[in-house]
């Protein structure tokens, strides 16, 4: 163990320090230095021994290439030819996988009050395997906050004002009076598909996850084009956390009363309503709003954390 | 008769806006500059969809599938320029070997750039 690492480990010593040090640049005016550039850029590439070896990587390069792409996609092809010369012949019985199937075609309507068949199977028959994913989903975005959450005790502002005046210039957009002007005509637009897609998940295809995406895309471009701290005003870390909480807990408890008191088809007191109307179905509808409202908080706060390193604004 | 005209228009503009998707596929891997892929595709995103779009809405008569489909179009025509702008500004800001393929005014001092 050196001496340097162990100051670097017990915090003595700013080993990423000369990293700011560029942000001091010499008294040089701006064309001046860019000129300068453009000629150490020139020389560099027309060097004889660089301009041969950037010759040379490119061609073992596109060689690799191409011979990999070929014997993957050989490879791809073999393989999907063998798996389809074991399906089952088009029109064939067969019992092992028709029988479930068969099922959920002819009784689902009934059964769960949905007319979009797919919403009947993954919120009631399948229901638990979703609430499983949503926990997945919720899991997924705890692990990025251990992992990218910046808060005050390791907030290092330095490293912000480096990163906002060397990177943030070139890829913040949300000063941009096109996109604002777009974005004004877009965004209500497709939140509003973003809430029909969430609600008629029962009578059309659709449902929380899709639904879900669309709001959370929502969210993340409103945020793109007139700044976090517009999006701030209203969904915060608090808000992001109850939204989650309340969804991921009312899923639990509504579907594990449905496994214990109405298994087997015992009366759960839960109206099955008409099916085609918005409000059928059953748990169904809540369950999709549910599952959307953690996915539209999950994809926003994915986008946060890898974007600024927080939800919400700083702590 | 009325139905094969019908259907002979509807194909003529399906095959323009197919014809114009398969340029727009070439130009894309044939180009190698960010800026001319741009270029390219660009002739999918306008005029090949909108040939496609108008051919389906003929195909499909004045009904709330036609409206769909128009609102479609409005909502590609409105948002794939942004998206090129931004594609283009970020190339332009970050690549910096970006006056060998463009030639752009400077914004202080309106002269052109001497481009060898």
């Amino acid at each position: 163990m050196n001496k340097r690492f162990l100051s670097w480990l017990y915090g003595d010593q700013d080993v990423m320090a000369h990293i700011t040090d560029e942000v001091d640049r010499p008294d040089m005016s701006h064309s001046e230095l860019k000129k300068i550039t453009r000629q150490a850029e020139e020389e560099y590439e027309n060097r004889p021994e660089v301009l041969e070896a950037i010759v040379n990587t490119r061609k073992r390069f596109r060689g690799i290439y191409t011979a990999v792409a070929v014997v993957s996609c050989i490879a791809m092809t073999l393989v999907l030819l063998y798996t389809i010369s074991l399906l089952p012949q088009y029109g064939a019985e067969n019992p092992r996988t028709m029988e479930v199937v068969s099922r959920y075609v002819e009784d689902g309507l009934q059964e769960t009050g949905a007319v979009n068949i797919v919403s009947g199977m993954i919120l009631d028959y399948r229901a638990f395997d979703t609430l499983g994913e949503s926990h997945v989903l919720f899991t997924a975005l705890v692990c990025a906050m251990i992992l990218l959450r910046l808060d005050r005790k390791n907030q290092r502002t330095k490293y912000e004002d480096y990163y906002k005046t060397r990177t943030d210039i070139y890829f913040d957009l949300s000063g941009d009076p096109i996109l604002r002007l777009v974005c004004a005509v877009v965004i209500p637009c497709l939140l509003l598909y973003g809430i029909y897609i969430l609600l008629n998940g029962q009578n059309s295809p659709g449902g929380g996850f899709s639904g879900g995406a669309v709001l959370g895309a929502g969210l993340i471009l409103f945020s793109t084009a007139f700044g976090f701290d517009t999006v701030d005003r209203f969904f915060t870390l608090k808000v992001s956390s109850i939204v989650t909480f309340v969804s991921l807990g009312f899923y639990s408890f509504a579907k594990g009363y449905v496994f214990f008191m109405g298994a087997n088809g015992l009366e759960t007191h839960i109206p099955k309503g008409i099916p085609g109307a918005i409000f059928s179905g059953g748990l169904i509808l809540p369950l999709d709003i549910a599952v959307g409202c953690t996915v539209a908080c999950t994809m926003f706060g994915f986008f946060s954390l890898f974007r600024r390193g927080s939800i919400g604004g700083w702590l | 008769m009325g139905e094969w005209i019908h259907f002979w228009i509807v194909a003529a503009i399906l095959v323009c806006g197919i014809a114009a998707f398969i340029l727009a596929a070439a130009g894309v891997f044939k180009f190698g500059f960010v800026m001319n892929r741009m270029h390219a595709s660009g002739l999918g995103d306008s005029l090949g969809l909108g040939c496609v779009v108008l051919s389906l809405i003929i195909a499909s008569g004045l009904d709330l599938t036609s409206l769909k489909l128009c609102l479609l179009v409005l909502f590609m025509w409105l948002t794939s320029p942004v998206s090129t702008h931004f594609l283009s500004r970020i190339e332009i800001n970050t690549n910096p070997f970006i006056r060998r393929h463009v030639r752009f005014k400077e914004n202080g001092d309106r002269q052109k750039e001497e481009v060898e």
